[in-house]
């Protein structure tokens, strides 16, 4: 993974994820299929359904609304309000903390003590999800 | 090292590697020393085939194609949206051969240098 390709990544994909926010906002209220292929092809909702309605509430104050509704939602809101601003002030001064901090959470990501948790909150995630038919 | 067990290797492998890299890795081998050879035999290089079955079958929007070729944070970002509001996870049916062939070089290349 080079500096140049993780970095223009994460500022489209967090440009997307606002564009997809407002999109949300204001648009899809009628819709009835989501972008989600599993819950589209099977009709049960999978770990991170329901993650933009989280962050809406996110964004509007109401935390326990968020959290009830999906617990990813605090995670994906930290990483759209933070990330662009930590990776352009990366590229304005020239440093590359950003992509030193990216490898080394990686590192301790793929230790077995750590990821098997991960893994495991993630199926219980799933499991409420599926409870709540988000 | 030997001719013959290079050739070995580039045989049983070369579906793991991008045409473009074969002759650099074939080169490598052959300056190489002999008593790196269990090393190069150890490295568990990933099956690009696999990982397309995986993309497709369903693993693609949980991000655990990325997560088996070891691209740890990308795998965490397509689990957390939904494998990129479903658009990454078409995207990447069609990059993850070639993002596994990728990273096996990188292996390659972290084993030995």
């Amino acid at each position: 993974m080079t500096k140049n390709k993780l970095y223009s990544l994460v500022l489209i994909a967090c440009s997307a994820g606002f564009i997809y926010l407002l999109y949300h906002l204001y648009y899809s209220e009628s819709s009835q299929y989501s972008v989600c292929m599993i819950k589209n092809v099977t009709g049960f909702p999978c770990p991170s359904c329901g993650t933009t309605r989280a962050v809406q509430l996110m964004f509007q104050w109401h935390f326990i609304d968020s959290v009830m509704m999906n617990p990813f939602g605090i995670i994906i809101s930290a990483i759209l309000t933070l990330l662009p601003f930590w990776v352009v002030i990366d590229l304005i001064l020239k440093r590359d903390t950003f992509l030193k901090f990216y490898k080394q959470s990686e590192i301790i990501l793929r230790q077995k003590k750590i990821a098997i948790p991960l893994i495991i909150l993630v199926i219980l995630n799933w499991i409420w999800n599926i409870i709540k038919l988000i | 090292m030997e001719s013959q067990k290079v050739d070995l290797f580039m045989m049983m492998n070369a579906k793991h590697f991008e045409s473009y890299h074969l002759s650099a890795i074939r080169e490598k081998l052959i300056q190489m020393d002999e008593s790196k050879w269990p090393m190069v035999q150890s490295l568990q290089l990933k099956d690009p085939t696999t990982s397309l079955i995986i993309s497709i079958v369903g693993g693609g929007s949980l991000g655990i194609d990325r997560f088996y070729i070891g691209d740890t944070g990308m795998g965490i970002g397509k689990l957390l949206t939904c494998g990129g509001l479903g658009i990454w996870t078409i995207i990447d049916w069609f990059l993850i051969m070639g993002a596994t062939r990728e990273k096996n070089m990188e292996m390659f290349q972290n084993a030995l240098y």
